[in-house]
């Protein structure tokens, strides 16, 4: 309870450091910050989440045995986007600086989207060896179904 | 005398007691029609989310961000130094393994957040919306961690693409305010969750599995999303991943004379002024004052250092540095290069990073340079022609290009 104690109290003076902090820093608009705060908050609870649970309902038509390696693949390409988009839409260009965003990241991207969906489609074609198609039926079969616990957190 | 257990001992210890009745006393609960939409039990069906799979992706992603925290507040101390901090020149490529490690904890940090924010996306949704006051400040927190996290991530992957519109603040000291604001967040986030995580880290759990995923596989996927961000990405500092970095903002030998640049020589509105034939360094020390040409600068001892270039946003690229040496600079003008402090100023006429202060052990520091050659050529305008600054483990913002003026200070 004490360690619990002290982490609550140690982050609520933290925080209370930062909004002072911010709120007097002269080189910060703290409404920017708050703006920006609110916006990337909505953009993923609402925007986001929905595209990403919206995408996880439609791979539900995908045959099972091949799910879990779309699935992966999905979460694999979804996090390279969020990563090449910002570059491959060229914003941060400029004319005067060739060094910076010296690449052609919108084709790179799609190539790298095209060599996940190659080893996805690879990986479903490709035979799972007898030992472990085994294994993984045994595991199956020993696992109980039934509703896992309450996450924490949110 | 008895007391009873329960009455008031002090008016200090009432007082508290009673906040904390009333934090944890029930909140009426909202009309059952209100429970709409996703608040509805059941809108959420996948098992895969568990309380273990929750614990696992939050430590991993604890630790990704002590790391960024860590690494990115010894960078705002290099660059706004207090009076009790202390950075050495040596090892010379300590600075670009922190930065370069900031900014690569951060890419592989995308995927983690996404899957523990996704792992806990029901919670938003969870009815009553408030059990108690308590409650009710517990999920604000979480907001405000969630918020400061999506912050963090999205403001770093908007300055390594140097896309500063969505950005409606100076991105340096949003992102420094509000990365105290996520770390006292994940402070107390720990301290509330830190019981269900124990647990769900201690106790065997069976888990079944979902559409044949299951949460070793959906880590598995984490991972190696991460690892490929990582693989894409970290080429701008680790030279030997160069060629797989396909997804970097800088590429190390990409720029004039095979080195990446930041800031232009017309960006910062130099250029007239750097290649004015009347140019001349003025160095003010204790003693005296001089005022040095090219080819006095030229006519002085050259040294030949290996130094990298290691900018905030990650990348970095040694190159091979010819020029003075900053003591022998401070020594001209009457100072002791073993206990001064040498400001180092642009010829740019505003801007945040016009000059520098560099430290008495980077002053003695043989390899620190007021540098007029890369590669054995005169700088190129876009590296600070005619003369800038290198030195030894600063970031690359500290290294000042174009430089006019050296005024040498003795420390006491």
């Amino acid at each position: 309870m004490r360690t619990r104690t002290v982490l609550v109290v140690g982050g609520c003076l933290l925080m209370a450091y930062a909004v002072v902090g911010a709120a007097t820093d002269a080189d910060l608009t703290p409404g920017g910050v708050l703006f920006f705060l609110a916006a990337v908050l909505v953009g993923h609870d609402v925007v986001w989440m929905a595209a990403v649970l919206a995408v996880g309902a439609a791979l539900t038509r995908v045959p099972l045995r091949h799910r879990p390696k779309v699935r992966i693949a999905a979460i694999t390409a979804a996090a390279v986007v969020v990563v090449g988009l910002p570059l491959a839409l060229g914003f941060g260009r400029s004319a005067d600086n060739a060094s910076a965003l010296p690449l052609s990241y919108g084709r790179n991207l799609v190539a790298v989207l095209l060599g996940i969906a190659g080893t996805t489609l690879l990986a479903c074609v490709l035979p799972t060896r007898p030992g472990r198609a085994a294994a993984q039926d045994r595991k199956k079969s020993a696992r109980p179904s039934g509703r896992g616990p309450v996450p924490p957190g949110r | 005398m008895v007391r009873h257990p329960d009455s008031p001992v002090t008016g200090r210890a009432t007082v508290l007691r009673r906040l904390a009745r009333w934090c944890l006393a029930p909140l009426p609960a909202p009309p059952v029609a209100l429970r709409r939409g996703p608040m509805r039990p059941g809108s959420f069906r996948s098992r895969l989310r568990s309380t273990r799979l929750t614990s696992q992706l939050g430590t991993a992603l604890g630790v990704a961000f002590g790391v960024c925290f860590v690494t990115g507040l010894l960078s705002h101390l290099i660059q706004h130094p207090p009076g009790w901090f202390w950075w050495p020149s040596r090892p010379v490529g300590l600075y670009r393994v922190t930065q370069g490690l900031h900014v690569a904890t951060g890419l592989a940090s995308v995927p983690l957040l996404g899957a523990k924010l996704w792992s806990v996306y029901p919670r938003l949704f969870s009815w009553p919306p408030a059990r108690s006051m308590a409650h009710a400040a517990e999920r604000a927190g979480t907001g405000v961690l969630v918020a400061a996290t999506l912050f963090l991530l999205v403001s770093g992957l908007l300055n390594i693409s140097r896309w500063y519109a969505p950005m409606p603040f100076f991105f340096t000291a949003g992102h420094y305010w509000v990365a105290w604001l996520a770390v006292g967040g994940l402070l107390v986030h720990i301290g509330v969750q830190l019981p269900a995580v124990r647990a769900a880290l201690t106790r065997p759990v069976r888990e079944p599995r979902q559409d044949g995923l299951s949460r070793r596989t959906l880590l598995g996927g984490v991972a190696a999303a991460s690892g490929l961000i990582t693989l894409t990405t970290v080429g701008q500092t680790v030279r030997p991943l160069t060629g797989l970095a396909v997804l970097a903002p800088r590429h190390p030998g990409t720029g004039p004379q095979g080195l990446p640049v930041n800031r232009t020589a017309d960006g910062a509105g130099v250029r007239a002024a750097a290649l004015d034939p009347a140019y001349r360094l003025r160095v003010t020390g204790p003693d005296r004052s001089v005022s040095l040409d090219l080819a006095a600068l030229d006519g002085l001892p050259q040294y030949t250092a290996d130094l990298p270039i290691a900018c905030v946003e990650g990348w970095s690229a040694t190159a091979r540095w010819t020029g003075v040496r900053l003591g022998d600079v401070a020594a001209l003008v009457g100072a002791d290069p073993r206990r001064s402090t040498a400001i180092v100023e642009s010829l740019q006429v505003g801007g945040r990073y016009r000059a520098c202060t560099v430290p008495p052990e980077h002053v003695r520091d043989p390899l620190t340079l007021v540098a007029l050659r890369v590669g054995g050529e005169p700088l190129h305008l876009d590296h600070g022609y005619p003369a800038r600054l290198i030195a030894p483990n600063r970031p690359g913002v500290l290294q000042t290009k174009w430089i006019s003026q050296i005024t040498v200070r003795e420390s006491r």
